[in-house]
């Protein structure tokens, strides 16, 4: 199995524990990850509302580049993923689009077919790896863990392009907790979403979306959180105090991880590799109870 | 301590305004919105939309801000009140989830209606949210949102990709030519 790597403008600037811990984690289940060069941002969020063709020109332009070097891509990034799924989707339908865009490219040496494969980190890890392989490989499971599952929204959403999991009930990412020795079980909130893309209209609502799902997420009984989105990510994580005093809600507080950090614990790897000193939530009693 | 439900939120985008529309409209970039809404609207009159309100059960912006329904929002669109929309807030509010479109038993996708409103709105001078430009700018000056920066611990130390081991991350390479690229297709019939 070898993937281009496609960072994306939040995980390359700023969310360096995911990138971290999936560089340490994903050649141990035996994948290869080859960077990209000459990559772009991905279109999404922000460019696609306001020129389509821009942001089809952009995923498009990642996507020959991956063509050219013969991969399938692996986005990091949710957003990235339904930007290349869309991307590649609008292009097979619309031949006058595709022309228009490859005649842009033109003009940057590149030049886009479509016949490259998209492929989610779920899906490289729960189809192509696989959970047997995952657990065979665990040193330190993590047991008695009460870890829930959150795929985010274009991990499973919009399945008539691109199927990675059921939309409504998506498993992959819990059987990949359960690989890990942890424990998972369903609840309501599931496949809600972490509001994230209203940030930009409405810092307050984004912040509750995300907090009544972080009260109802801890009043089921788990001890953390995880996810392999990097904007969920943010919102749970990174911005767990802003909700706590938005929500006036002193008592929440949950551990949020990527999925490749609990991998990467559970496979024996040290917490400053997986970029752990990096998650904003309070990660350490979990960590040190790994570690033990 | 749950927030209450059904306690809904008034909303007040602030957009950026823009002067005037370019007489030099880009034919490909209007075709395409046009096709794209012709084709959306066409499959949409009353007869497909039901008016359910799967899609507005589903919405989680819906329970929040008042205003935002996108059961209402397909139907101002089938009574042709396009205007209305693009010169309101709501098309601005939508959380990308895509609830609307997965669950429509009619193939409607609320979603893609709101993305191709936005893009009219944008092209047409609406105005769109000023935090926008950022992401904007930051494409077409660099080729991404954002740039590589320094990151703290939640001990309060600063890390760099650097410090981590990361690669240094390449850019989109002729960078001129990228952006000349970029900037003729997203600002192509618009001023400012």
């Amino acid at each position: 199995m070898r993937y281009a790597l496609y960072l994306g403008c939040t995980i390359q600037s700023e969310q360096f524990g995911y990138e971290a811990s999936v560089r340490e984690t994903l050649p141990r289940l035996g994948v290869e990850l080859a960077d990209m060069e000459g990559v772009s941002c991905c279109g999404f969020p922000a460019l696609n509302s306001v020129s389509k063709l821009g942001w089809h020109y952009l995923s498009a332009r990642n996507l020959a580049i991956a063509e050219n070097m013969g991969l399938a891509v692996l986005p990091l990034c949710n957003g990235c993923h339904l930007s290349f799924v869309e991307t590649k989707h609008a292009l097979e339908k619309d031949p006058e689009l595709k022309n228009v865009i490859n005649m842009n490219l033109d003009k940057e040496g590149l030049s886009y077919r479509g016949d490259v494969r998209v492929v989610h980190l779920l899906e490289a890890l729960h189809d192509e790896v696989g959970t047997q392989k995952i657990s065979e490989e665990v040193v330190k499971p993590l047991e008695g863990m009460k870890i829930a599952s959150h795929p985010g929204c274009h991990a499973i959403r919009p399945s008539d392009l691109q199927k990675v999991d059921d939309a409504e009930n998506p498993r992959k990412l819990d059987d990949l907790v359960r690989a890990l020795g942890a424990e998972t079980f369903d609840y309501p909130e599931k496949i809600d979403c972490c509001g994230s893309q209203l940030a930009l209209t409405s810092g307050r609502v984004t912040l509750r979306i995300a907090g009544e799902k972080l009260q109802a997420v801890k009043s089921y009984g788990f001890d953390g959180l995880v996810t392999t989105c990097p904007f969920c990510f943010k919102m749970y994580d990174g911005r767990q105090r802003a909700i706590k005093a938005a929500l006036k809600d002193d008592s929440l507080s949950l551990p949020v991880f990527y999925y490749t950090q609990l991998l990467g614990l559970a496979l024996g790897l040290e917490p400053a590799r997986l970029g752990l000193q990096m998650n904003r939530s309070p990660v350490d009693g979990l960590v040190k109870s790994v570690l033990e | 301590m749950r927030t209450q439900a059904g306690e809904l939120v008034s909303l007040q985008v602030r957009r950026k305004r823009v002067k005037c529309l370019s007489p030099e409209i880009n034919e490909t970039e209007v075709r395409f919105i046009s096709r794209m809404l012709t084709r959306l609207v066409g499959e949409m009159n009353a007869t497909v939309c039901e008016q359910c309100g799967k899609c507005s059960s589903a919405c989680p912006v819906s329970k929040m801000i008042e205003g935002f329904n996108p059961r209402r929002l397909i139907a101002k669109v089938s009574l042709g009140k396009i205007d209305e929309l693009l010169r309101g807030d709501a098309i601005w509010t939508c959380t990308a989830c895509l609830k609307c479109r997965e669950r429509c038993p009619e193939d409607v996708s609320p979603y893609d209606v709101i993305l191709i409103l936005r893009n009219l709105a944008y092209r047409a001078g609406y105005g769109y949210p000023a935090g926008y430009d950022d992401f904007i700018e930051g494409v077409i000056g660099r080729g991404f949102i954002s740039e590589p920066q320094a990151v703290r611990t939640r001990d309060g130390w600063k890390v760099s990709r650097g410090d981590l081991g990361l690669p240094e991350v390449s850019g989109p390479g002729d960078m001129a030519q990228f952006s000349a690229v970029v900037k003729g297709i997203i600002k192509a019939g618009r001023q400012g």
